[in-house]
């Protein structure tokens, strides 16, 4: 086992896919919504990324638009274009409460998903785009890798504070307020639907950035990324780290990105102990995920912690 | 003449799509949640299937008996076993609990199966063409067992003591328990009821279809987007709306590539959601 590379894959996927946790739980935790298709967001930070970088088309090539621009510009779009794509979902959506608004999400999820599966002229369809632009090759003495990593964690950090900070503030109680009793915060004069509109299109702004981090990290652009798996898996992670706090959310998706990590790299003898391991990997997870919704440990540690001080 | 083979189709489809999800939609109006993991039950009884018919060569019918009660049995321990502990706890975190359980019953299959396709050993299809229209007999066996199937749930929720059991639980537990009715018990046969029938559309599933372990859980979509069409948790606007679905999903093939389907399905699933959040049914689905 080369723990080294695995720690540093831990760290970068870990803080990618923490970035979307974090946001899950700002929507989920304090604004009271359930998104079951936050995939979709992260996947449009990611080929907004690759379009904006990518060489204009030649060739074999079937997508029609490639910028060749800088890279910082490029995050920057896939920053927008996430918010972009949140207005457009959350202005229909946001009336539905509860599940109808989980299945809405789901569903416009997966009308994207089959969006990029088939039109061939924004992103090659199932071949996705390939080779997408990493910022600078040579760091000097410094490997690649750790840059990645560096750059995740920043962005995770980044995301962390901000969402600490805006919660902390009135505008963040106001938000439990919402969530705990909607017609108490409207009778206060809260401007309740503005404010869960908001809630969903700032949390949108880090997946999407997020995304285009994704996309430098892999090079790829491409469907099979960006499944309903990857909400299921951030949703899990969300669980597992107790709904209520900002770390938990972050040590959550750290933890399960770990155990998914070491499961990969296992050095197994034969395809199909491999293979065994694979789906052993998702009963686990999924186990984890039941026990932890059934006996709310977190929770408990929350309320105790609060007691004893 | 095109035109009215995609139309054939798409009632084989639609009716498919009703199998599958009647049961997800009787779990819905009984137990008050989504049940994702309904489809990885469609999984359990498909590959219950193959396992008996390919695997240990009993004949098809057998087989398919013995899955459907494998799966019903099946959907009742994950029931009693996981979701009545965390029942009180809302819908919201029982659908969220079910994709666990979707989890870990696909990861379940996933591990047993392996990857790869399977078919079971019941000959090729022979097909008829009526009027130039091509139909095949296990495509006819879906038609009418879909209308079997609807014709006698409606009898059994209608005529039997559980059945209106059943129904007066779906509309107001407490007042049904105070009237006499045993919950429990109740609830047990309306698990054991949508997970059989979760079973047989598992069992259509491997007669129509060339099984991959990944193919089960895909069904959840449409599932859901019959479900939401028909209104959630109502049971005769389903067989409507899962042939609306089914149909226009493929005819929309005449027009526009096959990889579409799902997005012209779930495009109409967003377009009732915004309009009609309740539904075709039109009743209020809190």
């Amino acid at each position: 086992m080369n723990w080294p590379q695995i720690i540093v894959t831990v760290v970068t996927l870990g803080s990618i896919f923490g970035v979307v946790t974090l946001s899950l739980n700002l929507q989920h935790a304090r604004g009271g919504m359930i998104n079951f298709g936050i995939v979709a967001y992260f996947a449009v930070g990611a080929y907004a990324y690759a379009i904006f970088t990518q060489p204009a088309p030649q060739g074999l090539d079937q997508y029609k638009f490639g910028f060749g621009w800088p890279w910082p510009v490029a995050l920057v779009a896939a920053a927008a274009a996430a918010l972009l794509f949140a207005a457009i979902t959350g202005w229909p959506t946001l009336r539905l409460r509860g599940e109808y608004l989980a299945l809405t999400t789901f569903a416009f999820a997966e009308v994207f998903h089959s969006f990029l599966l088939n039109e061939r002229r924004i992103g090659n369809g199932t071949v996705g785009l390939a080779n997408v632009k990493r910022p600078i090759s040579d760091w000097g003495p410094i490997e690649e890798k750790y840059v990645f990593a560096g750059a995740a964690a920043l962005l995770m950090i980044a995301t962390l504070l901000v969402f600490r900070r805006l919660l902390r503030a009135p505008y963040g109680r106001a938000l439990d307020a919402i969530r705990d009793d909607e017609v108490a915060a409207l009778a206060a004069g809260k401007p309740v639907q503005r404010m869960r509109r908001q809630v969903f299109l700032i949390s949108a702004i880090p997946v999407g950035i997020a995304g285009g981090l994704y996309a430098m990290f892999t090079t790829l652009a491409q469907p099979s990324l960006f499944t309903a798996e990857v909400t299921f898996i951030v949703w899990i992670a969300l669980v597992l780290g107790g709904e209520r706090s900002v770390y938990g959310a972050v040590a959550g998706t750290l933890g399960l990105i770990f155990f998914e990590e070491v499961v990969r790299a296992w050095p197994f003898e034969t395809v199909r102990s491999a293979q065994i391991a694979a789906s052993a990997e998702h009963i686990v997870t999924g186990l984890l995920f039941i026990a932890v919704l059934r006996f709310q440990p977190f929770d408990r540690i929350a309320e105790r912690v609060k007691a004893t001080r | 003449m095109l035109f009215l083979q995609f139309l054939t189709t798409g009632v084989v489809t639609g009716c498919f799509l009703i199998l599958a999800t009647i049961g997800f939609s009787l779990t819905r109006r009984v137990e008050g949640f989504l049940n994702i993991a309904h489809a990885e039950l469609l999984g359990v009884g498909a590959f219950t299937t193959w396992w008996l018919n390919a695997d240990k060569d009993w004949h098809i019918v057998p087989a398919g008996v013995a899955a459907i009660m494998f799966t019903a049995l099946v959907g009742l321990f994950v029931a009693r076993l996981i979701y009545d502990p965390i029942r009180e706890r809302g819908p919201a975190v029982l659908l969220i609990t079910s994709t666990g359980v979707a989890f870990v019953i696909g990861g379940v299959i996933d591990a047993m199966i392996g990857t790869g396709i399977r078919t079971l050993e019941i000959g090729l299809a022979t097909s008829y063409e009526p009027f130039g229209i091509r139909i095949t007999n296990y495509q006819l066996i879906v038609v009418a067992f879909a209308a079997v199937v609807s014709v006698s749930l409606a009898l059994f929720l209608n005529r039997t003591r559980t059945g209106l059991a059943i129904r007066a639980m779906s509309v107001n537990p407490d007042l049904a328990a105070s009237r006499g009715i045993d919950v429990r018990t109740t609830s047990r046969a309306t698990w054991l009821l949508s997970s059989g029938l979760a079973g047989l559309a598992g069992v259509m599933l491997a007669v129509l279809a060339t099984l991959t372990t990944d193919l089960p859980f895909a069904q959840i979509l449409q599932i859901l987007a019959v479900a939401i069409l028909a209104g959630l948790g109502s049971l005769y606007t389903v067989i409507l709306s899962g042939l609306i679905i089914g149909i226009a999903m493929d005819v929309s093939v005449y027009w526009i590539p096959a990889g579409y389907r799902p997005l012209v399905a779930f495009s109409l699933v967003i377009l009732v959601l915004l309009f009609r959040p309740e539904g075709l049914a039109g009743t209020r689905a809190a």
